[in-house]
Formats: C-alpha cells, sequence, structure tokens
C-alpha cells in the first residue's frame, strides 16, 4: 500500500512556514524582554529622588555635615545608575546574540527535519530527480548534477517527452513519431515511437546506471558505488 | 554732639529692627544634576509670619534668584531661634 504522497516541495514548503513562524515568534519574545528590561530597569533620577525624599522626611537634618553626606550618598546613586545603564547595554547586546543564535538553532533544526525527510524520500525511490536540463545543442542532458551525452534523436524522444510532460498530456509511440518526424499520426507506426523510447532508454539507462551504480574512478578503474553491506551472493 | 549721632544712628538701627517683622523661616532646597541639599534660614516680612504657606509664597522667588529650588518650609521663629539656628544654615536671606 502506498503512503501518503508528499512531494519534496510540500515539505520545503512546510518547512519554510516554520521557519518563518519559529524565527517571529523568537523575535516577538525577545523583542518583549527588551521592552520590559527596559522599563523595569531604574532611571538615573530615582536615586536622587530617594535621597531628597529622606532630606525632606527628616526634619534633623540640618547640620551641613550631615547634608554634604547625603550629597556624597546621592552622587554615589547616580554613578551606579551609570554602572545600571552600561549593564542594559549590555544585556541588550546579549539578547540580540541570543536571538541571532535561537533563529539559527531554529532553521538548523527545521533544514535537518526535512532534508531527514527528504533522505527517507530518496532512500524509497532510488533516484530523485531534482532538476532535469534538456540542452539540444550539445545534445546533452542533465538530471541533478550527472550530464549525459546522447544522440541526436534521443535528445528529440526526450524533449518531445518533456514537453508533453509540461503539458500534462499522455503520448502513444505513434503521437511521439508524428512529433518528430513531422507526419500525421495516422501515418505513423507505433512500432517506431515505441523504438525511440527504447533506444532513449538505452543510452540513458546505460549511462546512469554507470554513473549511479558502476563508478569510473579515474586511471584506476571502476567499482562498484554501493555499501558492501547490502551486497549478497547466493 | 558725635556721641548723639551715634546714639541716634543706634536708635534708629534698633527701630528698624524692631519695625521690621524679626520673623524667620528655615527652609530646605535643592538643586538638580548633580543634586545638591541646603538647608537654610530666611527672613520674612510681617505678612508672609502667619503660615508656612504664606511663608512659602514669599521665600519661593526668593531662593529660586540664587539659583535654589525650594523643597519645603520647616518651621517659622523669631530673633532668638534664629541666632541658634544660624550656625547651621548652609545660606541666609536677609532682607534689605
Amino acid at each position: 500500500m502506498p503512503g501518503p504522497s508528499i512531494s519534496a516541495s510540500d515539505i520545503s514548503r512546510l518547512g519554510n512556514r516554520a521557519v518563518i513562524w519559529g524565527i517571529a515568534a523568537i523575535v516577538g519574545v525577545l523583542a518583549l524582554t527588551a521592552v520590559l528590561l527596559f522599563l523595569n530597569l531604574p532611571d538615573a533620577g530615582a536615586f536622587n529622588a530617594r535621597v531628597e525624599r529622606v532630606f525632606i522626611e527628616n526634619a534633623d537634618l540640618t547640620s551641613q555635615a550631615e547634608i554634604k553626606l547625603l550629597e556624597i550618598l546621592a552622587q554615589s546613586g547616580t554613578a551606579f545608575s551609570e554602572t545600571l545603564v552600561s549593564y542594559r547595554i549590555v544585556i541588550f547586546v546579549l539578547l540580540i546574540f541570543a536571538t541571532g543564535l535561537l533563529v539559527t538553532s531554529l532553521v538548523m533544526i527545521v533544514m535537518l527535519i526535512v532534508l531527514n525527510r527528504r533522505m527517507a524520500m530518496v532512500e524509497k525511490q532510488g533516484l530523485q530527480v531534482s532538476q532535469l536540463v534538456i540542452d539540444r545543442a550539445t545534445n546533452s542532458v542533465a538530471i541533478n548534477d550527472m550530464e549525459f551525452k546522447l544522440t541526436p534523436a534521443a535528445v528529440e524522444t526526450l524533449a518531445v517527452l518533456a514537453e508533453a510532460r509540461i503539458d500534462d498530456e499522455v503520448l502513444t509511440g505513434a503521437a511521439i513519431e508524428a512529433v518528430i518526424s513531422g507526419r500525421q499520426e495516422i501515418d505513423c507506426d507505433e512500432a517506431a515511437g515505441a523504438t525511440r523510447i527504447k533506444r532513449l532508454r538505452d543510452t540513458l539507462g546505460n549511462q546512469l546506471i554507470s554513473e549511479v551504480l558502476v563508478k569510473n574512478i579515474a586511471r584506476q578503474g571502476y567499482m562498484l558505488a554501493i555499501d558492501s553491506k547490502v551486497i549478497l551472493l547466493r | 554732639m558725635k556721641n548723639t549721632i551715634i546714639t541716634a544712628a543706634f536708635l534708629v538701627l534698633a527701630l528698624a529692627g524692631q519695625a521690621s517683622a524679626q520673623c524667620y523661616a528655615d527652609y530646605k532646597a535643592k538643586q538638580d544634576n548633580p543634586l545638591r541639599l541646603q538647608y537654610g534660614i530666611i527672613e520674612l516680612p510681617q505678612a508672609a509670619c502667619a503660615s508656612p504657606q504664606a511663608a512659602r509664597t514669599y521665600a519661593e522667588p526668593v531662593i529660586a534668584r540664587s539659583g535654589w529650588t525650594l523643597l519645603q518650609i520647616e518651621s517659622i521663629f523669631d530673633e532668638t531661634e534664629f541666632q541658634r539656628r544660624s550656625a547651621n544654615a548652609g545660606a541666609i536671606h536677609l532682607r534689605q
């Protein structure tokens, strides 16, 4: 039974949405923290106001020495509030760092999840084509990062199939032959199209197998590019 | 002759002193940035002797003229108390 259908683009779209919401949440929470931080720290005048109140409320604080002491108290409070301002900046910088780190780690986690799902899909499918480039000028086709040289006829067949795929059409052998040869579909033989498909599969398939399975190591020779544990000999 | 002049002068001064209210208030004032505090005494006219409220109305602009902000009038007292308290005062505003 086939599992629920989900494509790679679906996964990355889900991931993108999760990233956007996550980043928005992180930035929101930390911005709120910063605002609360700045609102709740006492301002420079708080110490002076406190000293002033002490001075007013105590009637016997009248001698010059006592007043001088109160002034010194207020000055040390002001100095402390200047220290607080610098702390505030340090805390703010740390908040910005924390935002950056959290955003980065969120993106990393989402990327890991997406990559894991994609890996699982690739393992199931064997080969996932994420890009197919057909170059008629050089008679080559690039699947993902693998480039294959094809015969002009095979490129023509592939191009016809690709165009049909873009239009969501299914072509019979006769229709393929008709498009390529330029004759009426009624005049074309179904077998001729089938032959073209077979030739395409042959040329593409052989090279694909050679690229994916039988690796050619330059100046050393050939080897199977698969995990030795999956080889079973009977 | 000279003696009588001096006596007369003293008499005038004393009478003038008697005529003026001989009423004082001690107050607390401040300056901002950096915070500075002051305990001072101000001489009040007769009209301002009745209540701290009246004293405040009179004293506030006088103290403001010397660059201080009046915080509070502490009490209102007479000449003898003035002598005792003036030792502590950081500033004494007398009437001209």
